[in-house]
């Protein structure tokens, strides 16, 4: 036993006895947590460059041993979520000035159990780790500000969609436990019909926590609709999706090999999420919900790529197979730091302006808070796919595997790699759009208004750090993809090796390569090229003689300038959007007359107000389930609970009945 | 107290009493009196929202308040709603206005047209001049339009001073303003393309306009026809052969049109453009008072020159041209219609030009002594004139222009309409700007 299989228990407790600590003080739970998350990316870069490491043990009910270990593929979650919560960890300390504890304690617990899930030996500890982590998280959403019923009503929709996702989770590890007699994470024969049945419920309990379509309900209201405090979105955005991600990965690393369909069915809805994800982004005036909805498309992205991965492993295209899975893994890590930079930057503007409303926010902050807008725009600029930033190489790599969907042989699985292509590239569209509108209407802000000391003074450099790492991450690819080569590997039982090689000038291992050949990007060159085009400019303008910067007012078309309320507003941005697209986003304009209307009226200004909503179609379903669920209830409580016990008993003897013939037939 | 039988007298199309822009002169000069000592008996007149912009734009006294901003009729507000300044130097709007657009982006909640960017006052600075010098400010009110305005500028002169005119000199004006309106007309449907970005058709569509003027220009020594209504002026040496030539020119100009017009109407993008685009329907126009195309496009067969018709009009054939539709394809179908008919106009005229030495034609009664009013069809639509004249100088002038009356058509237009309708929108209706700012 070496000194990291200590490690690795003690990081998991780490946050088990901060929440304890909370009650003395609430910065001793995001002390912990930060002691406990660094810890878990020491262990997890161990396993990563030299193996898995197995950390304490213990006998389980079922009598089977049970314990914590990482190996490379639970080592790259862990890695990316350790990151991240360093990062959170040190924003809630200045951040969580509440009187009350809880939110530290939630937090601590939420944290721990995703580290639980994340380090489990097997899938029983794995399920438990997994309902801690949605307990912890419904606690943190209740910690909410704004008023109580919302905050309940967003906390509880959470914990349905979250139960709902532990059920399925249950009946997929349930399934593998009948086929093998084992809950241990090994490769499982089963036959077709058992390793599809395992295969849906881990995609549909996997995709109810990463928020993708039609379950994207679960990740944007309770962050959106209760305003979840800042630290907690990030952590809910961010790692909580990602717990999501390595289930899923988890789950397919030990099934067989999968059907063509399995791939189709992942690729479909991720394009989807992809697609809805990205739109609702864009006509998004929310600053959390924004994000939020950004994260269904990441999610979606994550997918897609390993969507790609599935078909092509069936269609034995090996090296397209390789190339998707590291876009899949590094579409997880980009996002999962670019997503936790936005939501902390997200919590300066509402520490600072006192509200989540984009059109509301612009033009509030103070000019002292420059280290904090390097992040503010680092991460969504990344999220929009810009060069050379983390998230320009994943969406890159995913449009590339994209790109050779003409390799798949099925003509049915040509035409969806192809219309989910068309997807993605709209989705990147879209967020464009939707990071342009985060960036313009609530970090650049103009110097005014807020006033001194309202930012919390470990934000800026915590955002900076994270806005280096999003630099890092996407000029270092062809690097970071070699260190992430273990992990891929663990995920495909088989040794493969890193899509990266050289070009004309480039050095060998520079560019990352998409095909045999297909595609080929050199990520440190893209710097380099900016970079010299950057030195050209400033010789040039070095050169010239009349360097004198004219500062002007903006033209307003002859008008006088800087008129309040003359501006185009975050609302009017995407109302392009709305109009152009309301067959999808159903959208609707409400008009009510404010003003007194007589009948020589029309001398007399009318005066009206207007709203245009948009719809989601899923929210449309969801809200009729829950209104048939609340009315069967209804009926249930009045029809059978109330009153006449001779009903009541019948009632329990036919439910009695039909489990035990169920029973009777499973067994 | 205003004479309530003024609302009876009004002339009837089968619209009686609500074509605001039609009272007659005698209505409208009663109604002016009684405001003009405070009153505000038009206010409660029926089915008239139009009086106040009526009043503002045309019937205010010279002391009232200038007229700023058009039809603000309703105060919209909501989640995210601002207001857009667009203009008054900006790409696409041609002259000196400004448009404050409501809007919570993309859609036009509502629109408000604001003039008076260039308070040129011509019409204050003719006072005490002689009506030719006057005349000479007059036809540069409004370039485009100069036929139109110094014919309703002269004849109510003549009103006033109660002085006829020769038949052949008003056959001249009438030339002049059917030449004018033709080139109006194809410059708003070479307007129209360019903003569908007809490229090709628009290319076209201006060389024709250009030869029109050059042709007003070899007729009329100018090509705005500036100077050419005074005594002396070039067309009064229009003999036998420059007739022929001149009808010669407009049987190849004619055709050239009808072939351009042909080649729009086989453009989907064009067409697609402007159907439904900005459409007014015809109880509005008749509510606001619109003139000329705008409210003909609604199906309302309203044509001064067919409804007050003044020689040569009196014996000349002229079809009236309606459309139906109230959009800006309506208002396009209504000009290029009435291109067709100018020819038609033009090709009588000149087959049977009065000789020289003509008859005298009376002049039209004064509505008070010194003070003549006096209306003609312009390209937009009807142009009114009130002058006084005392010892051969011009006095008060007061004008209402098609521009002044259509100005609420188009805002009521382009509400709920979007952005990229406004050119289409715009350019449908021919107003100037500098016919409001005057």
């Amino acid at each position: 036993m070496d000194a990291f299989s200590i490690l690795l228990p003690i990081a998991v407790a780490s946050f088990f006895v901060g929440a304890t600590l909370s009650v003395v003080d609430r910065r001793w739970a995001y002390g912990a947590s930060l002691v406990g998350a660094a810890l878990l990316v020491l262990v997890a870069i161990r396993v990563i460059v030299v193996g898995s490491v197995t950390g304490g043990g213990w006998s389980g009910p079922f009598g089977e041993p049970e314990g914590l270990s990482m190996d490379p593929l639970s080592a790259f979650f862990a890695l990316a979520a350790g990151g991240v919560w360093i990062a959170t960890s040190t924003y809630s300390i200045y951040y969580d000035d509440r009187p009350s504890p809880l939110l530290a304690l939630t937090y601590a617990v939420t944290l721990g159990s995703i580290a639980l899930l994340l380090t489990a030996s097997s899938f029983l500890l794995f399920l438990v780790g997994w309902e801690a982590m949605t307990l912890g998280s419904f606690g943190m959403i209740l910690q909410a500000s704004g008023r109580p019923m919302r905050v309940f009503s967003a906390a509880f929709v959470f914990l349905a969609f979250g139960e709902a996702s532990t059920l399925f989770v249950f009946l997929a590890v349930a399934g593998l436990r009948v086929a093998s007699g084992t809950f241990a994470m090994v490769p499982v024969a089963l036959s077709v019909p058992l390793a599809g049945f395992v295969f849906v419920s881990g995609l549909i309990g996997f995709g109810l926590k990463m928020g993708v379509a039609p379950f994207h309900m679960s990740e944007w209201l309770p962050i959106a609709h209760s305003s979840a405090p800042s630290n907690a979105s990030a952590v809910l955005s961010s790692t909580l999706t990602l717990a999501g991600a390595y289930g899923l990965f988890r789950l397919i690393s030990v099934l067989p090999t999968p059907p063509v369909w399995w791939g189709g069915v992942m690729l479909s809805i991720g394009a989807i999420s992809a697609l809805l994800g990205a739109l609702f982004a864009s006509v998004s005036e929310h600053s959390k919900g924004l994000p939020a909805y950004s994260t269904i498309e990441n999610n979606g992205l994550i997918l897609v790529a390993l969507g790609v991965a599935l078909v092509a492993r069936s269609e034995s295209l090996d090296v397209l197979y390789v190339f998707a899975l590291f876009a899949a893994f590094y579409q997880a890590l980009a996002h999962a730091v670019a997503k936790t930079a936005l939501f902390l930057s997200a919590g300066y503007v509402e520490h600072a302006t006192h509200t989540f409303d984009l059109n509301v926010v612009r033009g509030r902050a103070k000019d002292d808070a420059r280290e904090a807008m390097i992040g503010a725009i680092v991460a969504p600029l990344s999220l929009a796919a810009a060069p050379p930033l983390a998230g320009f190489v994943s969406e890159w790599m995913i449009l590339e595997a994209l790109f050779q969907s003409f390799r798949f042989s099925p003509p049915a699985m040509q035409f969806v790699g192809l219309l989910a292509g068309a997807a993605v590239a709209l989705a990147a569209g879209l967020v464009l759009v939707a990071m342009v509108k985060y960036i313009a209407f609530s970090t650049l802000w103009r110097p005014s208004a807020v006033e001194a000391g309202d930012r919390p003074p470990g934000l800026g450099t915590v955002l900076v750090a994270l806005a280096g790492t999003i630099a890092a991450i996407g000029i270092a690819a062809p690097w970071i993809l070699r260190f992430l080569t273990p992990s891929v590997s663990a995920f495909a039982h088989l040794p493969v090796t890193a899509p990266v090689s050289g070009l004309l000038l480039i050095p060998q291992g520079w560019s990352i390569v998409s095909g045999s050949p297909f595609g080929i990007l050199s990520p440190p060159a893209v710097p380099i090229g900016l970079g010299v085009g950057a030195l050209l400019g400033l010789v040039y303008y070095g050169m010239g003689r009349n360097r004198v910067t004219r500062r002007t007012v903006p033209w307003m078309a002859g008008s006088a300038p800087g008129v309040p309320g003359e501006t185009y507003g975050s609302f009017g941005y995407s109302t392009g959007i709305r109009v152009m697209l309301r067959s999808v986003l159903r959208t609707r304009e409400v008009r009510a007359r404010s003003g007194p209307v007589t009948r020589a009226e029309l001398l007399t200004p009318v005066a009206y107000n207007v709203e245009l909503e948009v719809l989601d179609p899923f929210k449309v379903f969801y809200d009729a389930l829950v209104r048939f669920a609340t009315a069967t209830s209804a009926a249930m409580k009045q029809g059978i609970m109330p009153g006449r016990i001779g009903r009541y008993l019948a009632y329990l003897l036919v439910a009695t009945l039909v489990v035990v013939v169920y029973i009777a037939l499973a067994v | 107290m205003m004479d309530p039988s003024v609302k009876t007298r009004i002339p009837s199309d089968g619209e009686p009493s609500r074509i605001l822009a039609y009272w007659s002169p005698d209505d409208v000069v009663a109604v002016w009196n009684n405001l003009a000592k405070g009153g505000t008996e038009i206010e409660r007149a029926p089915q008239s929202p139009g009086a106040a912009h009526l009043r503002a734009a045309w019937l205010g006294p010279p002391s009232a308040p200038r007229l700023r901003r058009v039809a603000p009729l309703e105060q919209v507000d909501g989640y995210g709603v601002f207001t857009f300044p667009y203009g008054p130097i900006s790409m696409g709007v041609p002259e000196a206005g400004r448009f404050d657009v409501r809007t919570y982006g993309e859609r036009v909640l509502d629109i408000s047209p604001e003039v008076g960017f260039k308070a040129r006052r011509i019409l204050s600075s003719v006072a005490g001049l002689t009506i030719e010098d006057a005349a000479l400010r007059i036809e540069r009110l409004a370039g485009p339009f100069s036929a139109a305005h110094v014919s309703a500028f002269l004849a109510a002169t003549e009103s006033a001073a109660g002085r006829g005119i020769s038949a052949r000199e008003a056959w001249i004006r009438a030339l002049a303003q059917e030449l004018q309106r033709i080139y109006n007309h194809i410059h708003v449907v070479a307007r129209v393309a360019e903003a569908a970005s007809q490229n090709v058709g628009l290319a076209q569509a201006h060389a024709l306009a250009e030869d029109v003027l050059r042709l007003m220009g070899s007729t009329f020594g100018h090509r705005w026809l500036f100077g050419a209504f005074l005594p002396g002026g070039p067309p009064t040496r229009l003999g036998p052969d420059d007739r022929v030539a001149l009808a010669g020119t407009l049987g190849r100009l004619s055709k050239e049109f009808e072939r351009l017009w042909s080649t729009f109407q086989t453009s989907r993008t064009f067409l697609d453009r402007i159907q439904t685009t900005c459409g007014v329907s015809r109880e509005e126009t008749l509510r606001w008072g619109a003139v000329g195309p705008t409210l003909r496009a609604t199906g309302v067969a309203w044509d001064d020159r067919l409804r007050s018709p003044v020689p040569p009009y009196t014996d000349l054939f002229l079809p009236l041209a309606t459309e139906s539709s109230g959009d800006a394809l309506g208002r396009v179908l209504v000009r290029v219609l009435e291109v067709r008919s100018s020819f038609l106009l033009l090709e009588q005229m000149l087959e049977r030009w009065p000789a020289s030495g003509s008859t005298q034609l009376p002049a039209s009664e004064a509505i008070a002594p010194g003070r003549g009013v006096a209306r003609v069809e312009s390209p937009s639509g009807d142009l009114v004139y009130d002058v006084s004249v005392h010892d051969g100088r011009v006095g008060r002038v007061s004008a209402r222009t098609a521009s002044d009356a259509n100005w609420p058509l188009f805002a009521l237009g382009m509400r709920d309409a979007v952005f990229t309708d406004f050119h289409f929108a715009w350019e449908s209706f021919g107003i100037l700007f500098a016919e409001t700012d005057r």
